[in-house]
């Protein structure tokens, strides 16, 4: 048998790059395979990458020009009705403390950055010239031999390991292919992805969204902007580009019969956003499928002999109305299949049983206690009155109590109730209110 | 890319327009996905994926039957989960023989 790596990594995505920096740090042999071009060239996000792993991976990445777009230290979130918008807004200085709790990034620039960090520390790693990161080769077949994953092919090629970290995506064929998902999976825990990135001047782009060297806004929309279709909208500010975009649910967007870009054109129709992007020009229209954060979406095992899945192969995701957490899943789930290979590695035990500790530190980590906690959060944003009748009744009354026009001025209560009426019940308020309260 | 774009709905094709596709000269690239349009055009009762799909690659000609093409694919992932007829069948696009995108912000 040809030479084995220590592990290969199938995918150059965030997962697959954290698990890579991961495994160069601890001086382990691998073998990084990316079917794009370059590195990031396959993937889109809206995107924020929360949290504070980046800091881990790249210390001080702050400092440098490259990479992330900008820090977030600005938050809105805003409910729409066809004509009005009603927002909770917050900005702080907190935020602007590094290690930043989030940044912009487009991925065909950010992936490919973080991959020559990568690169940097195979070259600074014990064994510069045993570890790869390939780009442009498509891995075709995950190899089995009794029952025990031993490696991948490519093309004609096969390549060995002591254990393989899949971390192909949200459209996880490779995953399928070995078992640990369905061969069909269904549109339930799945939405739909649609973004336009939109170029404006820097400097304009400040002036309008009162940005401060790189500092950045994150907007997030829910209401009319879906037209009626569970999801909504964000916008999120880049260096010199506005993402724009709208996350749809794919069950109900099939059920509603609408289709993701003629939501999207009226989307940016709405006066809130045509104002906010008034002379800005779309550069680049992309589409993805995202997970839901439905805790039900995760494939039966995220591990077996020889193998562990990662980031959103794993449909690890948890978006529960604050925020859409993808990224720094991927990052964490990522670094956590890292560890535990070089933890395989250093006992000469690659079985099922030694990679369970991927599950188990996943499971002690963040990301799957955040998912089991907020799985009453996620199943709350997929209720019809989420996406109509309560941002409707907020503008509504927001619309009420904001006129001033010379008739006497009814009480916010009474203002209040009139809005109720007019778009939901109490029973349903209260309903809501208590399941929400719960829920966060 | 127009140098207005102000208040002008821009159709899927000029979205696409801004894609940047691999191969794109090469007029006999291999699909990588393929379609029973069989199915969609017997059985389905809903054919979504001619209104899931971001790039419409899949058109209803006059009659309402149901048309594929590969070659616009953004490789979203929507008609993969979408169809649940068993009509889609999904593979990578092969990096030098096949179709498929190159983002260039993503």
């Amino acid at each position: 048998m040809e030479e084995k790596f220590d592990c290969i990594i199938v995918g150059g995505g965030i997962a697959g790059l954290s698990a890579a920096m991961t495994l160069a740090r601890g001086n382990a042999r691998f073998l990084l395979i990316e079917r794009g071009e370059f590195c990031g060239a396959k993937n889109v996000s809206g995107g924020v990458l929360w949290g504070s792993d980046l800091a881990r991976l790249v210390p001080n990445y702050w400092k440098e020009e490259a990479g992330f777009e900008r820090f977030v230290n600005h938050r809105r979130l805003t409910f729409m009705d066809d004509q009005s918008a009603f927002s909770a807004d917050f900005k702080s200085n907190h935020f602007n403390e590094t290690p930043y709790t989030g940044v912009t990034v487009l991925r065909s620039v950010f992936d490919a950055w973080l991959a020559d960090k990568v690169q940097i520390a195979i070259d600074e790693s014990d064994h510069p010239e045993e570890s790869f990161m390939a780009t442009d080769i498509l891995v075709e077949e995950v190899l089995q031999e009794d029952g025990k994953i031993v490696g991948i092919r490519a093309g004609e090629e096969s390549f060995y390991s002591d254990c393989v970290i899949i971390a192909e995506g949200v459209n996880n064929l490779l995953t399928r292919q070995i078992g640990l998902e369905k061969e069909y999976v269904p549109a339930d825990h799945v939405a739909v992805g649609v973004k336009e990135v939109l170029k404006l001047d820097e400097s304009r782009l400040a002036d309008r969204f009162q940005l401060q060297g790189r500092s950045g806004l994150t907007n997030e929309f829910v209401g009319a902007c879906s037209e009626g279709v569970e999801g909504g909208g964000f916008l999120y500010t880049n260096r010199d580009s506005i993402s724009l975009g709208l996350v749809l649910g794919m069950t109900d967007l099939k059920e509603k019969e609408k289709t993701p870009y003629d939501v999207l054109n009226s989307f940016k129709e709405h006066p809130a956003i045509a104002d906010m992007i008034a002379g800005a020009e779309t550069v680049e229209y992309s589409a993805h499928v995202v997970s839901t954060g439905d805790i039900r979406g995760i494939p039966s095992e995220i591990y077996a002999d020889g193998v562990m899945i990662a980031g959103e192969a794993a449909h690890l995701l948890l978006n529960a109305g604050k925020a859409i957490q993808g990224m720094d899943y991927a990052m964490r789930s990522g670094i956590l299949a890292a560890e535990t290979a070089l933890e395989a590695k250093s006992r000469s035990d690659y079985s099922g049983s030694m990679l369970s500790n991927y599950r188990k530190a996943l499971e002690n980590s963040y990301v799957l206690k955040d998912m089991k906690s907020f799985q009453d959060a996620v199943h709350l944003l997929h209720q019809e009155q989420m996406f109509s009748a309560i941002p409707d009744m907020i503008c509504d009354f927001g619309r009420q109590f904001f006129t001033i026009d010379g008739e006497p001025t009814a009480k916010a209560s009474s203002m209040m109730r009139a809005s109720i009426k007019r778009h939901a019940s109490y029973w349903d308020l209260v309903k809501i209110g208590l399941k929400g309260a719960r829920a966060l | 890319m127009s140098t207005d774009q102000k208040g002008k709905r821009l159709s899927v094709a000029e979205r696409l327009g801004m894609v940047n596709f691999r191969n794109q000269g090469r007029s006999d690239a291999r699909a990588h996905i393929e379609v029973d349009t069989n199915i969609c055009n017997t059985s389905c009762p809903h054919k979504c994926t001619t209104r899931v799909c971001p790039a419409k690659c899949y058109t209803l000609d006059e009659k309402g039957d149901v048309h594929f093409q590969f070659e616009d694919c953004i490789e979203c992932g929507t008609c993969l989960y979408a169809c649940d007829q068993g009509a889609v069948t999904w593979k990578y696009p092969h990096p030098e023989e096949g179709r498929g995108v190159n983002w260039s912000l993503g």
